[in-house]
């Protein structure tokens, strides 16, 4: 036997302590901007594309990295050059996913009506900029993440999710506001 | 070659998850109305602080699971036709016992972050609708979880690319429309 729901519960719980602490501060961030996201609602479908797709690909890396950690033709080095692979194969997804995403994501609110005075440029830039920075920094945490919790003998497919999504919640939901402030929207 | 192999595997699934979450998003969409008589963020004062940790909770942990089961199947623990085994039954009492826990967890700290954000919600309501919605979608995406795992297994696809995404995505979609349910459920409360 590999697996124990003890061992699970273990593992699991403090870490999505922590997690859930920090989300009920990226809630709070919310609470702040409440009229932001009440004038300009294109922002609130926002956030969760932008915390999925970090999110994901975060997690595709992490669960990546701890099977080859496990197999072990992945070592927990910064000079690993598989994991390097992976981390410019997971930037380059995200920028294509964003991009994407950004354009339907805009044209859907013109076309149900949600969008308010905002220009497709301004809106893909704001989108894809708050993308990029998280989905470096989401890739980083998630390498970090694995490589920490398989030397200290945890199992990193318990780890990486919960590090991953929380600061992917965090991060996304501050940056979006950063750019949104960077680019003038609503002033 | 893998560059090409992961981009190939994972690339429409997060398209597909990135339409997902324009639907959760849209869901909240709906709750934001721009009636305040309706709009459930004002008239549930602390709800809008709850939502990114009922999410995150959810996500985090059938993510884990489906993570925990791509290294189980790289392992040779479980297979196509040895998916239903003690292994597998270990990891989904796990993350019951966790979602159980931890929507206890946010429901209390709920209502303790309501003082300190000086907002001052019904604390029963508050908990009541974190519990309930944890639980409720917790049933559904560990359901989730074991049928998408199968279809992966029998295509024959490398489980790292496909459950989390698809766990992820679909649980955030469930998860919003479990805590709507539960707020439709306990509105005589309000």
């Amino acid at each position: 036997m590999i697996y124990n729901w003890k061992k699970i519960v273990k593992t699991g719980f403090p870490i999505l302590t922590f997690a859930v602490l920090i989300e009920i501060f990226a809630g709070s961030i919310l609470q702040n901007n409440q009229n932001i996201i009440f004038v300009f609602p294109i922002f609130l479908l926002s956030i969760p594309v932008l915390n999925s797709v970090s999110g994901n690909i975060g997690i595709i890396l992490g669960a990546r990295l701890a099977s080859g950690l496990h197999v072990g033709y992945i070592t927990a080095k910064v000079d690993d050059k598989r994991m390097h692979e992976n981390l410019f194969t997971a930037i380059v997804l995200g920028l294509v996913t964003y991009t994407i995403l950004a354009i339907i994501i805009y044209f859907g609110a013109v076309f149900s009506n949600l969008n308010k005075g905002i220009e497709l440029t301004e809106f893909v830039g704001i989108f894809v900029s708050t993308g990029f920075l998280l989905i470096c920094l989401v890739a980083l945490s998630s390498i970090f993440a694995a490589f920490i919790s398989f030397k200290r003998g945890l199992d990193p497919d318990d780890m990486v999710a919960p590090v991953v999504t929380t600061v992917g919640d965090i991060l996304g939901i501050s940056f979006l506001f950063l750019m949104i402030s960077i680019f003038g929207v609503g002033i | 070659m893998f560059v090409k192999e992961m981009v190939k595997q994972s690339l429409p699934l997060l398209i597909l998850c990135g339409l997902g979450a324009v639907v959760a998003g849209s869901i909240l969409g709906l709750m934001n109305a721009p009636d305040p008589e309706s709009n459930l963020f004002i008239r549930i004062p602390g709800l809008i602080v709850v939502i990114p940790a009922i999410i995150a909770m959810r996500g985090n942990i059938s993510s884990a699971f489906g993570s925990r089961l791509g290294s189980a199947y790289h392992l040779g623990v479980i297979d196509v036709d040895n998916l239903w085994n003690k292994e597998l039954n270990e990891n989904i009492f796990g993350s019951f016992v966790l979602s159980l826990l931890t929507s206890t967890f946010i429901g209390i700290l709920a209502y303790i972050t309501s003082f300190i954000l000086g907002v001052y919600p019904n604390p029963f309501l508050i908990i009541s609708i974190v519990v309930v919605s944890g639980l409720i979608s917790g049933i559904v995406l560990n359901i989730l979880t074991i049928g998408i795992i199968y279809i992966v297994f029998k295509r024959g696809y490398d489980p790292d690319n496909i459950t989390g995404p698809a766990l992820a995505t679909f649980g955030d979609i469930i998860t919003i429309l479990c805590i709507y349910t539960s707020i439709l459920l306990l509105g005589g409360l309000i």
